[in-house]
């Protein structure tokens, strides 16, 4: 290979040595496919260098193109003693290809180096951006590059941004979001004259959500920019990802253009994983049901010990909370050497953490997601995961945050909070050791974020709309639109909406000069502060008294605080004492411990190879055909379970009637996660429904699904297969979710992404007086009003399209109608049911006439005497 | 539903208003005539027949009640001067024998020529009306008058057993003061806290019932 004897690559070779390295197979590979012109995907485990692999392709490109000037300086016209011009050569040779001579032209034609963006990196969380840059002007000093690294996100402050409009650094790492402020701003498209490549950092975190849909949008963008303007130009598109079910598809839809080469480079690399569950000395330690684990936390203290620094995950912001203060409860002296991160802590503190864990002064951080990803910090040898973690992608990237060097073991320990959480444990393990890691379904057709991401460019330097359909076509996201839905988002953003539904003296976009663009600086402003698709109850920032902000906490919680009482933040007790503009004020509180903030967040649903997986475990358990010690400790569970309702087998379905005071359970087991359960349960209430009037409470969690109802339910041996039949299920489906409020639900997050609903923005007071409203009320208005709205549809799509596959459900109702149904009626909750029953996040279905209900209802509170209302969640005796 | 408040009677309609039949009296409030087109002016797209189903739904009770005065315990209107509040204005012409009074709520935001021009009486405070007290907002001072107000466009969430529960609006009867619910189909609804002695009328398609 050529590339191997260009002075760049010589020098970074060297350069390495000097620090005892020697590139991976991948990089060089990597390298190489870059110096010829190809975009891709490179795939490794943590810990062995996925960054470099990208920048130093970039670097050593850099490297050969400052040569060749130097070269072409002394020797005008020569060719051959250019550095790029052989690999230019080799090249095309090599690659016969003609779409790749484009590369050519582009090497030969640049031969001066040039200041301005080459690289722009975008990384899904804030947190990453600083270390990297760390790590790349480190590289840049030792190899003599007059590179800047800078840095683009919610937390750059102002000055900064100032700075980057006028000279952008060289490399640029930056968020989604972040990059489509920059499009927001006027005169944009010269910031990338000298773009070379953009690299989409952990690919496989963005890839499943809407972020992943605004990345793609700006990448289209940006390459139509330079394409414009500098049509011999090759940019180069590549991503990083970790392993996932669908590399391919990650690659097509990072990449989705024709004309460009592209490659996935795998590592042939493995990285050792060693899972742990910490056993509860006996299953009764363990509750049915919950999400603490309190009671296995003393186990915590020897393996934090022994470690030198151990990160604990939890799933919410509010269980991190919880577990610090319990920690420092159990040992005392841990008070400083341990400390908490997750999102909602001020940046400044969360900057200071990690910090405290590269110097490695910290024993102990508990965090959330907010720490997942990316860097290494070398000192972590040990990560625990606090409760289910719902899928192995997420576990496996969780685990190797310790021993993040190559060859090094990753120690991951799992700490269950309930019972059935040991079977999801030996679940996890059996699909890490088969490496049956699920994939992630890229979201399409999100016209929520599209309607964002025009009126961003109506804020910017405006758009042609001929031109931007067919440039938004290109992408995977909006591969299939419709020329008449998108002359819909065209009106949507221009006259209100369709000719059938009058929008008089709507104003937002408007042509001028050919263009359209967004003249009000008022919708401008409250455009730009609304940039992005992570949607949130309006944010508090919490400040001292004495200044310094601790984080951010939800409108919603301080609202229920009155001033005086205390709550937890960032691991400190604080008392509150007043808002004043938009922030809160706080001082330290003398107190112990307090209420603890809880953040709303999406609950995350068990992939569908984790339940499957999950399936054969429950077998395994009482035939006693498996080796986990997971499910030795939780067989007496089972046994209970198979005493006073039963164990389903593979070619079982279980139904538990059961009654109580509460009125008549009706569970299910499907074993098919959520998110189907969902849908399923939505189903049968409909079903339910139609042979006679009833409403259903609905409750759902990973294992099955639960309809409650105060009325005795008609279901018999009969109609039970007929309940799930997999007829005549598209349209009962659609009747399904009509009636309960999964629609509506998703209704809240595309209102606020599509600009409908004004979010507010923490610690920044806009003036929207008078602008107040809801999702709630827009899905009201456009359901009784303008049917056709595309954003309504989208509502329904993603409740059903987007959460799973009609095929899938089939799938599932097919294999219950071949199951043996088992029917159990029994006067108290089982092991099963029990945390199906206590899931506080439910729906609801009734096919009652209102006016009916509502004098049942009433008449039934009026049967109520002062008897306490309020049960306490737990207060069942098992 | 008809019920007896301080000797009155009182008519609680389902569209949202109170009818007080010995004065020829229609109480309403948070009309927000022309929030739709605000909305629309700053770029927030609210389909124009919000407005109109508002005005239909209180012709309605025009023509069922036979009113001689409407009253308006504030936020008649949205903020500024719009192509609602002009379409107001044809409606008004329809009905010159009905006398209009608007109590001034937050939002009502009108020149004092153009409330003239739309014959509408205002008054900024309250307007008292023995035994009651019309005002926007909750008073400060407590005295012989009921108070009737509105601004909080209230709704309550009414629990059944088996985890079940409604949220509808209502009209609120407290023990000085009674809050009706916003007329306008484009508003939002705020729970208020239950206290000893309070009533609550929820309001369904089909009937207002006490809860």
């Amino acid at each position: 290979m050529m590339l191997e004897k260009s002075k760049g690559y010589k020098q970074v070779i060297k350069w390495l040595k000097t620090t005892r390295k020697k590139p991976f197979k991948f990089q060089t590979d990597a390298w190489e496919y870059y110096a010829e012109g190809y975009s891709g995907l490179v795939n490794a485990p943590t810990g062995f260098g996925k960054t470099f692999s990208m920048f130093l392709a970039v670097v050593i490109d850099e490297l050969n193109n400052q040569e060749a000037a130097k070269i072409a300086g002394r020797v005008k016209l020569s060719k051959d003693s250019n550095a790029n011009n052989r690999i230019a050569k080799e090249k095309t040779s090599k690659e016969k290809i003609s779409k790749g001579s484009s590369a050519k032209v582009s090497m030969l034609k640049k031969a001066k180096s040039s200041t301005g963006l080459k690289l722009l990196w975008i990384t899904p969380l804030r947190s990453l951006a600083k270390d990297l840059a760390r790590a790349m002007t480190e590289v840049c000093r030792e190899l003599d590059l007059d590179w800047q690294v800078g840095v683009r996100n919610g937390d750059t402050a102002q000055s900064e941004k100032l700075k980057q409009k006028k000279q952008m650094p060289e490399v640029l790492i930056i968020t989604p979001e972040s990059m489509h402020l920059l499009l927001a701003q006027k005169n944009t498209s010269g910031y990338f004259d000298d773009l070379q490549c953009i690299v989409a950092d952990e690919w496989h975190e963005l890839l499943g959500s809407k972020r992943g849909v605004m990345a793609e949008l700006a990448i289209s963008r940006i390459k139509g920019l330079v394409q414009e303007k500098h049509p011999e130009r090759l940019l180069r598109i590549w991503g990083i990802s970790a392993t996932i079910g669908n590399m391919e598809q990650a690659l097509d839809v990072l990449v989705p253009y024709e004309e460009v080469l592209k490659t996935i480079v795998v590592a042939d690399l493995e990285k050792k994983i060693e899972i742990k569950s910490i056993l509860p000395d006996h299953i009764d330690m363990l509750p049915w049901a919950g999400h603490l684990g309190h009671k296995l936390a003393h186990k915590l203290l020897p393996i934090i010990e022994k470690s030198k620094t151990t990160l604990i995950f939890c799933n919410t912001r509010g269980q991190a909370e919880l577990w610090y203060q319990n920690l420092l409860k159990l040992d005392e002296n841990l008070a400083g050497q341990i400390a908490i991160h997750h999102g909602s802590i001020d940046y400044e503190l969360r900057n200071w953490i990690e910090d405290a864990i590269h110097t490695g002064v910290l024993k102990a951080v508990i965090s959330t997601s907010s720490l997942d990803l990316g860097v290494d910090f070398k000192p972590v040898d040990t990560v625990v995961q606090i409760g289910s973690p719902k899928g192995v992608a997420r576990f496996l990237q969780r685990a190797g945050r310790s021993g993040h060097s190559p060859y090094e073991t990753s120690k991951i320990y799992f700490l269950p909070t309930h019972a059935l959480e040991l079977v999801e444990a030996a679940a996890i393990k059996e699909a890490a050791k088969t490496q049956n890691i699920e994939s992630r379904e890229p979201v399409v057709m999100a016209f929520d974020v599209l309607i964002q991401y025009m009126v961003t460019l109506a804020v910017g330097d405006g758009f042609d709309d001929k031109k931007l359909y067919e440039e938004v076509k290109t992408t995977h996201a909006f591969r299939e639109l419709e020329p008449s839905e998108w002359s819909w988002m065209m009106q949507f953003i221009t006259t209100g909406g369709d000719s059938l539904t009058a929008y008089t003296e709507f104003s937002k976009v408007e042509k001028e000069e050919g263009l359209w663009k967004v003249k009000s600086r008022q919708i401008a402003m409250r455009h730009r502060l609304h940039i992005g698709t992570i949607v949130s109850d309006a944010m508090i920032k919490v400040k001292y008294m004495t200044g310094g902000y601790v984080g951010m906490v939800e409108e919603s919680f301080l609202s229920k605080i009155k001033p005086g009482k205390s709550f937890t933040l960032a691991g400190r007790v604080l008392e509150f004492i007043m808002i004043k503009e938009m922030t809160a004020l706080v001082r330290k509180s003398r107190l112990k411990s307090a209420i603890t903030p809880s953040w709303m967040g999406g609950r995350m649903s068990l992939t569908a190879n984790l339940g499957a997986i999950l399936r054969q475990k429950y077998n395994q358990t009482l035939d006693k055909t498996h080796e986990d010690e997971e499910l030795d400790i939780v067989l007496p569970l089972f046994e209970r379970q198979a005493k006073v309702s039963h164990v389903p087998k593979d070619d079982e379905f279980l139904i538990e009637l059961i009654k109580t005071r509460d009125g008549y359970h009706f569970f299910a087991y499907p074993f098919e996660g959520r998110q189907v359960h969902e849908i399923l349960a939505a189903l049968i209430a409909y079903r339910l429904g139609k042979v006679k009037p009833i409403s259903f409470s609905i409750a759902m969690n990973d294992y099955g699904f639960e309809l409650l109802s105060e009325q005795p339910i008609p279901l018999d041996e009969e109609n039970i297969k007929l309940l799930f039949s997999p007829v005549n299920l598209g349209e009962d489906i659609v009747a399904s979710i009509n009636s309960t409020e999964m629609a509506r639900r998703k209704f809240r997050d595309i209102a606020c992404i599509s600009g409908l609903v004004f979010q507010g923005f923490p610690g920044k007071y806009v003036a929207n007086k008078h602008l107040q409203s809801s999702a709630a009320l827009f899905f009201n208005v456009f359901s009784d009003y303008d049917k056709h709205n595309l954003l309504l549809r989208q509502a329904y799509d993603e409740a059903f399209y987007q959460q799973i596959e009609e095929p899938r459900l089939a799938a599932a109702l097919h294999r219950i109608q071949a199951s043996k149904v088992i029917i159990v009626k029994t006067e108290s909750y089982t092991p099963l049911c029990f945390p199906i029953k206590v899931d506080s996040l439910r729906d609801s279905m009734s096919t009652e006439e209102l006016g009916e209900r509502i004098a049942r209802m009433t008449a039934e509170a009026d049967k109520k005497e002062a008897q306490p209302q309020r049960r306490r969640k737990n207060d069942h005796q098992l | 539903m008809t019920i007896n408040c301080k000797g009155e009677s009182l008519i609680l309609s389902t569209d949202r208003a109170i009818y007080w039949a010995s004065k020829k009296m229609l109480i309403i409030s948070d009309l927000h005539i022309g929030k739709g087109a605000h909305f629309r002016k700053a770029g927030i797209q609210v389909p124009a027949a919000v407005n109109e189903t508002d005005l239909d739904k209180l012709a309605k009770l025009l023509l069922t009640f036979s009113p001689e005065i409407l009253l308006v315990t504030g936020d008649m209107f949205h903020s500024k001067m719009n192509t609602e509040v002009e379409q107001f204005s044809q409606w008004r012409a329809q009905y010159p024998d009905l006398k209009v009074i608007l109590i001034k709520g937050n939002h009502d935001l009108l020149q004092a020529e153009d409330y003239a021009r739309l014959a509408i009486e205002v008054h900024s405070k309250e307007l008292l009306c023995f035994p009651f007290r019309f005002i926007h907002d909750q008073p400060a001072v407590f005295d012989e008058y009921y108070n009737i107000t509105g601004h909080i466009h209230p709704g309550i969430t009414i629990y059944g057993k088996a985890r079940q529960h409604l949220k509808l609006p209502c009209f609120y009867f407290g023990r000085t003061c009674a809050i009706l619910p916003a007329f306008s189909v484009f508003t939002g609804l705020s729970k208020i806290k239950a206290e000893e002695g309070h009533q609550f009328y929820a309001i369904t398609p089909e009937k207002v019932v006490l809860v």
